[in-house]
């Protein structure tokens, strides 16, 4: 009772806040017009006919995070890697190792359930991450989609069956470094070209530039794959998939009780 | 008859006060487990919100994190925890 009165009292400040913005709203309009950086992002990001502008992705959000400020994403990407360096720091010692007696977990409805929606989830998460430069996501959005999955098994079926089944920190680790060498790799991808046809090209370059003729193919067997855009997503895809499952192994091993020795 | 675009915004104005309502009781509720599942909704509204905004990526980046990702996260913690939060008798 207490409660709702606080909650109707919540309620009532913020819609008389609301309405003092509503009389506010009279003498600030923002206006409605695109604003000029907006257009240029937006008139670019698909534009066969400024070759030297565009970067042949339709979906601007993607485009600007992989191609146009590449580099930030990149040093983002940095950073939750350093972040899962630090958790790996913080269990150093403990071995993670599959004990086929522990038969935790739920019931068999749940188990059965994680079972048909966990190829569902994994679907969605590929789509979003390798559609990434043609509809809203990218790579992140769809290993953060696909690190669900490890979660929902570790939880419904108890981590030691993930483990068995070979899922384990080592080998999770090493995938990641797989996407993270991968991205490296992406980035680096314009220069090795450039060095070996003795042409100029640059760090992060997708599309050719005027002063860079080297370019990425847009098109692969005519469907469009935006020359990096695609690769970025890929590898970033299983780099933050394989991250989030190590930090889950991590977090659900149980620790020893009190007074029992390892 | 009420135009369209006013329905979008009444929606979003819904959305968003639940959102804070929701907010309220995560922090006030005792039991940990419960506040995590209201912390989850107001994460659902500010879904719709981001949506009904505009910004499809963020939707999609939002909706796994802090509904799938980080309430598992918690509910980890808190089951390694106290379900109960302890109140301090003497600031009450």
């Amino acid at each position: 009772m207490r409660r709702l009165v606080k909650t109707l009292v919540l309620v009532s400040i913020i819609l008389g806040f609301s309405f003092i913005l509503t009389v506010a709203s009279e003498y600030f309009i923002p206006g409605e017009s695109v604003r000029p950086l907006a257009v240029f992002y937006l008139s670019t990001t698909f534009n066969p006919w400024l070759p030297y502008l565009t970067v042949y992705s339709p979906e601007a959000v993607t485009a600007i995070v992989w191609d146009y400020r590449g580099l930030d994403t990149l040093f983002e990407t940095a950073v939750f890697y350093l972040a899962l360096i630090a958790g790996i720091a913080l269990a150093r010692g403990i071995s993670l190792k599959a004990d086929p007696g522990n038969e935790g977990g739920l019931s068999v409805i749940v188990k059965t359930v994680t079972r048909i929606t966990g190829p569902m989830i994994v679907a969605v998460g590929a789509s979003i991450g390798l559609h990434g430069h043609l509809t809203p996501g990218g790579g992140f959005q769809g290993g953060a989609t696909i690190a669900v999955i490890p979660l929902i098994i570790i939880i419904t079926f108890s981590v030691f069956f993930v483990i068995g089944k070979g899922v384990t920190k080592d080998k999770m680790l090493v995938l990641r470094s797989f996407g993270l060498v991968g991205i490296g790799l992406t980035a680096l991808a314009a220069l090795i070209i450039g060095l070996a046809v003795g042409k100029t090209a640059y760090v992060f370059q997708n599309m050719a530039k005027p002063t860079s003729e080297v370019s990425l193919p847009a098109y692969f067997n005519e469907s469009l794959v935006s020359g990096t855009l695609w690769f970025f997503n890929l590898f970033e895809m299983i780099a933050v998939a394989a991250g989030f499952t190590i930090a889950f192994l991590l977090l659900t091993y149980p620790e020893n009780k009190e007074g029992e020795n390892a | 008859m009420i135009p369209p675009e006013t329905l979008v915004y009444l929606f979003m104005a819904v959305a968003a006060i639940g959102s804070t309502i929701s907010v309220y009781y995560a922090i006030f509720e005792k039991d940990l487990l419960k506040a995590v599942v209201f912390s989850a909704i107001q994460s659902t509204f500010y879904a719709f919100l981001y949506f009904l905004l505009m910004a499809p990526d963020i939707v999609l980046v939002y909706l796994p994190v802090a509904v799938g990702l980080i309430p598992g996260v918690l509910i980890i913690l808190i089951s390694k925890t106290e379900r109960e939060e302890r109140v301090d008798e003497e600031a009450s």
